[in-house]
């Protein structure tokens, strides 16, 4: 920990993830495609997760390095079982209407 | 012995009674009715003992107080931040007293009924206990509770078991009557909610306790920004004009028991609200909003009056004579004085038995009769005597004859407003000259003259109807001739009112 | 039993009334003897409280102010105080003795008169709080209690007229009755307000003194006396109020006769007898009184001359008399007044009581339809004679010495006497012709007077007593009388104090006073006994003038107008602007408007994923700037 604290700064960490973060934005907003907008939302969690731990290795050692890496491991599992339950709607949306494309399905509305 | 488990108990009876009918089998309505009716007797004698075992120049503001933390030391919120802290004063004692007599009263009333008894009376229950509650506690957290508690099952009670009616002109569906009683009512609770806040964040204290805040001297701009959120909050469900169209409306719509309660009970716990949380609580508010208050209270009474007398409706009529009175409550208030505001609760106590008595008249006559519009019926008093003598007493206590409630409280209301605001005054008296003009109006026309052929097939009133038409009759007696137990515990409590003088 | 313990005198009658209501069924006779028992007790009991008075008169003379003696009722400490009292005095005493004693006659004769009635019972009921309300009316110490008993005297007589309440017309009758009196009773209200304000009291005597010690401002006291006064027309019948009183006749003729001529209407004027001190401190207060008397005495005169119901007619004369009593007050003779308030029960009661009794035999009470009962009756015939023509003033019998001395009592004012005079020979008319058109010539439905007989003793005995009484009372104007009664000084000086020598019988006011109502009597006779069908072609010849008078002046049809077209017609206004534009505009305009923003709204959601998370990252992008430049 020590070490990549002193060797790297901590602001490669911040552009990484907001690059990270900015490019799920733009796949959210620009994909169609029901499955890519999901993958699209991970990486937008993993750039979160990213700053967590980089905030976690450079705050105080005896203050904050567990609660950040711990909000990453939250962020992980909150993930993993978004992934599934989003899929599992998916796939019954593929099953019912034959498409996951998202601008087909825009029954939920007034 | 004064212990404050009479109140708790006032609170807890009903609750549990609430939650005992869910296990009845709804296959026995007569045990519900007799459980029911039993608890109403319990209530009753609970509060009458509250009423004349509260001390008169004991010394103590609060008696029969009872105090368990809830929350406490928790974040914002200090030494007893939340307690149910229970206790009444003078002028929490008759409106618990008026609490139990009408909820007695309306359990008799609604002997009859017969659809889906059982969930009627659980949430008469619910509502009962609500009232309670906001009478007797003194800590805002549970005071709203227990206010929202008293307000929401009557949406229930007046889409489910009310009635539409058909005008000729206009048509009101109970669900429209319901709907706008609820969204009124809670839209003045918004305000009352804002206002708690406002009040817990300034005094800084952490604690929702009414006995600590009132120590507490807010200062002169902030009560004057935060007593109107009390005065039109509470305002709303007393009436105040303009935001008094949900009453008519409302009881054109509901049954007759939740009518009763409602113009009986409920209006009052606007009153109360405006003096426990208004002018207890921001007394250079008050003061500083009262010519307003007033102002609009005279309006209420004259506007009420002289748009009752264009009813032909009988509920309508009922309705905006309570709009009227609760004028005389809210003029009585902002006098500021203690005649005037000793007359206003006097008169809270007074309209209430009279107004409950006046629809559970109405209740008695439409359920035979299917109609209320009143130039269609005519002669009732040879049909049925004690039914039109009990309408009449109602009616002539509203007109404020001596000898019945109404004339002490309206009495002691117009000379407080006189010793203020003279001109007033004049105006409301004027208000019960017209009071007299449709309550004989109707006397006239529906029960006396000739009989109506169409209507030989009514009869009297049923015993339980007579039952508790006579116990409101009783009160409204007791209160006109001999008002000094009244008077007593209303005065003294109200001299200790900061800025009533 | 002493002038303190006269609290009883309406408690007593108050107890029956609760009894009757509440037990009426199940007693024997539904309880009339219990009504007439209380009654009776409290005429009795009148007894012991003179002699207590003249006693205590005899002892402390002219300081007497009268004996006081009350228990809280309600109090606002520091601030109201309010008390149930009685204080007798003088004045007091009178009006006890004719409430009692009349009440009593009335309550013995309705035994015969109402037997059979569906409603006997209540009817008792409802005379015994009558009873009550009326002596607690009198004996009141305090404006409050007078108010009390002032409102319950109203709900009595409300109570009454619509005794046959299966007429539409006693219905109608009724309500007109009270929300007439009632808006007089606003002005009672608010004047006792008033003097409360600037005096901190509700005690009559104590007002007094402050008002007379200056301590009321004079516009306050000039307002509170003219309100007071409204209070007293309203009850008194006097013109513009005067209305309710003719119809009030719709209720039972033994009512008409205690309420509607001996006591209930006088109350205004013992009201304004008792407060007459306040009257004379204010700028014009008297002549106010004064003009309202005269201007409906005269007013109601001529309208006696044209009713052809019985009980109508005997309700003018009423309005008639009620008028004089306040030209008295107005004149400044108060006792006058009184003597004339205390002869006028009698006779008043004694007139209804035949009236009642020829209705009775009859079931007739239109004077067309009547006719030659005097054979038949003769009882009643010659009591009747005795009331009208006390009433008309003929010399000797009561009418006549307290018409005379309110005419002596006004000699000073010669508008007022000379009005007085002229209205003499009308009332003497109007009465005989009264008692022509229902005694004496041909029947004018045989089958009925055939049937006629005279009242059963129940009625008769009373008609007697009154008739007696009519007879003799007027006397008590001479001080030898008063004294020979044991009053020290007469009873003039029994009753005022302040002026021992009130009562002066003037011979040349009582020749002039006698010759016009002969005058007045000869007309009449000749008129209708010797000529009946003069009256018909009089009022051919001055039709306008006649269809004036048979309308009452159509004052009630002004009324009705201003009630129909102004005050229901204002209130059906206000309820629609109520519905339309309060609650319809107002209230259900806000919902709908919400409503309709959140229509429009609606379409914001397209249910586009897309669209979402466009909004959802504009806003975070929103946010995240705001935080930021709030930061620098």
């Amino acid at each position: 920990m020590e070490a990549v604290a002193q060797q790297i700064p901590l602001e490669h960490f911040l552009v990484l993830s907001a690059i990270l973060f900015s490019l799920g934005v733009y796949g959210v907003l620009t994909r169609r495609n029901a499955v890519l907008i999901l993958m699209s939302v991970e990486l937008m969690l993993n750039a979160a997760s990213i700053n967590m731990v980089a905030f976690a290795a450079y705050a105080a050692p005896e203050r904050a390095v567990v609660i950040g890496i711990v909000f990453a491991v939250f962020i992980i599992t909150v993930a993993a079982a978004e992934v599934g339950l989003a899929l599992a709607i998916i796939l019954r949306v593929f099953r019912n209407r034959g498409t996951a494309n998202v601008d087909e399905v825009d029954q939920l509305k007034w | 012995m004064q212990t404050g488990y009479v109140l708790l108990a006032t609170i807890a009876v009903p609750l549990l009674t609430a939650l005992a009918l869910t296990a009845v089998p709804s296959r026995y309505p007569n045990a519900v009715r007799v459980i029911a009716v039993a608890v109403g007797f319990v209530l009753f004698g609970l509060s009458l003992y509250a009423f004349f075992a509260y001390q008169v120049a004991d010394g103590e503001q609060f008696q029969f107080q009872l105090r368990w933390d809830w929350i406490e030391n928790v974040g914002v919120l200090g030494d007893h931040g939340i307690t149910l802290h229970l206790g009444i004063d003078g002028i929490g004692a008759p409106m618990v007293l008026l609490t139990g007599i009408v909820a007695f009263a309306g359990t008799l009333i609604s002997w009859k009924i017969d659809y889906r008894n059982k969930d009627f009376f659980i949430l008469f229950m619910v509502l009962v206990s609500g009232v309670f509650g906001v009478f007797t506690s003194l800590d805002l957290f549970f005071w709203f509770f227990f206010y929202e508690l008293a307000v929401l099952p009557m949406y229930l009670l007046i889409g489910v078991w009310g009635s539409s009616s058909v005008f000729p002109t206009f048509a009101r569906t109970k669900e429209y009557g319901a709907l706008k009683l609820t969204m009124y009512l809670v839209a003045g609770s918004v305000l009352i909610f804002i206002g708690i806040f406002a009040v817990f964040v300034e005094a800084g204290i952490g604690t929702f306790d009414l006995l600590a805040l009132y120590q507490v001297q807010f200062d002169e701009d902030f009560q004057k920004i935060v007593f109107p959120l009390f005065l039109i909050g509470c305002g709303v469900l007393a009436g105040l004009w303009p935001f008094h169209t949900w009453s008519p409306d409302g009881h054109v719509a509901a049954p007759t028991a939740v009518s009763m309660l409602h113009a009986g009970v409920l209006m009052k716990l606007g009153a109360f609200g405006i003096i426990r949380l208004g002018m207890q609580l921001l007394p250079e508010g008050a003061e500083f909003w009262m010519p307003a208050l007033i102002t609009l209270g005279t309006v209420n009474v004259v506007y009420g009056a002289i748009s009752a007398t264009a009813q032909t409706d009988f509920k309508y009529m009922v309705g905006y004579s309570s709009v009227s009175h609760m004028g005389y409550v809210l003029m009585g208030l902002a006098t500021m004085n203690p005649i005037g505001v000793n007359g206003a609760v006097l008169q809270m106590f007074s309209h209430g038995v009279m107004t409950a008595l006046m629809f559970a008249m109405v209740g008695a006559l439409y359920d035979q009769a299917h109609v209320r519009e009143m130039s269609i019926f005519g002669g009732l008093a040879q049909r049925m005597p004690r039914f039109v003598a009990f309408f009449a007493i109602a009616g002539l206590t509203s007109i404020g004859l001596p000898g019945l409630s109404g004339f002490v409280a309206e009495f002691n209301v117009f000379v407080g407003v006189f010793r203020t605001y003279p001109a007033l005054g004049a105006l409301g008296i004027l208000g019960a000259a017209i009071t007299a003009v449709y309550i004989l109006r109707m006397l006239a026309l529906a029960f006396f003259g000739p009989f109506n052929e169409r209507w030989k097939e009514l009869t009297e009133m049923t015993r339980w109807e007579q039952a508790g038409g006579a116990l409101l009759i009783a009160f409204i007696l007791f209160m006109g001739v001999f008002p000094s137990p009244f008077a007593d515990r209303i005065a003294e409590s109200v001299l200790l009112i900061p800025g009533v003088r | 039993m002493g002038m303190t313990d006269a609290w009883l005198l309406p408690v007593l009658p108050a107890g029956a009334f609760a009894v009757l209501v509440l037990f009426g069924p199940y007693l024997p006779r539904r309880g009339d003897w219990l009504a007439i028992a209380a009654i009776f007790a409290s005429f009795v009991l009148t007894f012991p409280i003179i002699a207590d008075l003249t006693s205590a008169l005899a002892e402390h003379g002219e300081e007497f102010v009268g004996a006081a003696n009350s228990i809280p009722w309600l109090e606002v400490p520091g601030n109201l105080e309010l008390r149930l009292g009685v204080h007798v005095d003088a004045i007091t005493v009178v009006m006890l003795v004719v409430g009692s004693f009349v009440a009593l006659m009335v309550q013995v004769y309705s035994l015969s008169y109402m037997r059979g009635d569906s409603r006997y019972g209540w009817y008792y009921a409802a005379m015994s709080l009558f009873a009550a309300s009326m002596l607690a009316l009198v004996l009141a110490d305090n404006f409050l209690l007078l108010y009390f008993a002032w409102e319950l005297v109203g709900l009595c007589s409300y109570l009454l007229i619509g005794h046959y309440s299966h007429l539409r017309s006693a219905a109608e009758a009724a309500k007109k009755a009270f929300i007439t009196t009632r808006l007089g009773d606003v002005g009672l209200l608010i004047a006792i307000i008033l003097l409360w304000r600037d005096t901190g009291t509700f005690g009559i005597q104590e007002v007094i003194a402050a008002a007379q010690a200056g301590e009321i401002r004079t516009e306050v006291l000039t307002a509170s006396v003219v309100l007071l006064l409204l209070g007293a027309m309203g009850k008194s019948a006097q013109f513009p109020f005067h209305v309710w009183l003719p119809d009030a006749m719709e209720g039972p003729t033994p009512v008409s006769a205690l309420i509607h001529a001996a006591t209930m209407v006088v109350a205004g004027v013992y009201l304004v007898a008792r407060t007459l001190p306040l009257f004379e401190l204010v700028a014009g207060g008297p002549e106010l009184v004064l003009a309202i008397g005269l201007f409906t005495a005269f007013l109601s005169a001529f309208l006696g001359l044209v009713m052809t119901d019985i009980k109508r007619v005997i309700a003018y004369s009423t309005i008639n008399s009620l008028g004089l009593m306040f030209v008295a007050l107005g004149v400044g003779a108060p006792a006058a007044a009184m003597l004339y308030l205390f002869t006028h029960a009698f006779f008043k009661a004694l007139l209804f009581l035949g009236a009642g009794s020829v209705i009775h035999a009859t079931e007739r009470q239109d004077v067309n339809q009547l006719g030659g009962l005097w054979s038949k009756m003769p009882l009643t015939g010659v009591t009747f004679a005795v009331g009208a023509f006390s009433m008309a003033g003929l010399p000797f019998l009561a009418g006549f010495w307290a018409k005379d001395e309110i005419l002596v009592g006004a000699l000073e004012n010669r508008v007022a006497f000379s009005f007085l005079l002229l209205s003499l020979p009308v009332t003497a008319m109007y009465m005989t012709r009264l008692f022509i058109l229902t005694f004496l010539g041909q029947a004018r439905e045989p089958e009925v007077a055939k049937h006629a007989h005279d009242a059963p003793l129940a009625m008769s005995v009373p008609l007697a007593l009154l008739a007696l009484l009519t007879l003799v009372t007027g006397l008590v104007v001479f001080d030898q009388v008063g004294r020979a009664l044991g009053f020290p000084g007469g009873i003039g000086e029994l009753i005022f104090l302040g002026e021992p020598e009130v009562f002066h019988f003037d011979t040349g006011v009582a020749a002039a006073s006698s010759e016009l109502v002969a005058l007045g009597i000869i007309a009449g006779w000749f008129a209708w006994a010797v000529r009946p069908e003069l009256p018909q072609r009089a009022a051919q010849a001055f039709r306008p003038i006649h269809a004036m008078l048979v309308n009452k002046y159509y004052l009630d049809d002004f009324y009705q107008a201003i009630i129909d077209r102004v005050v229901l017609a204002g209130s059906r206004v206000l309820a629609w602007f109520d519905r339309n534009v309060v609650n319809d505009t107002g209230v259900d305009g806000s919902a709908l408007t919400t409503g309709f923003m959140g229509y429009l709204l609606k379409f914001q959601q397209t249910g586009k994923l897309p669209n979402y998370a466009l909004a959802m990252v504009i806003g975070v992008v929103a946010l995240a700037l705001v935080a930021f430049t709030l930061k620098t």
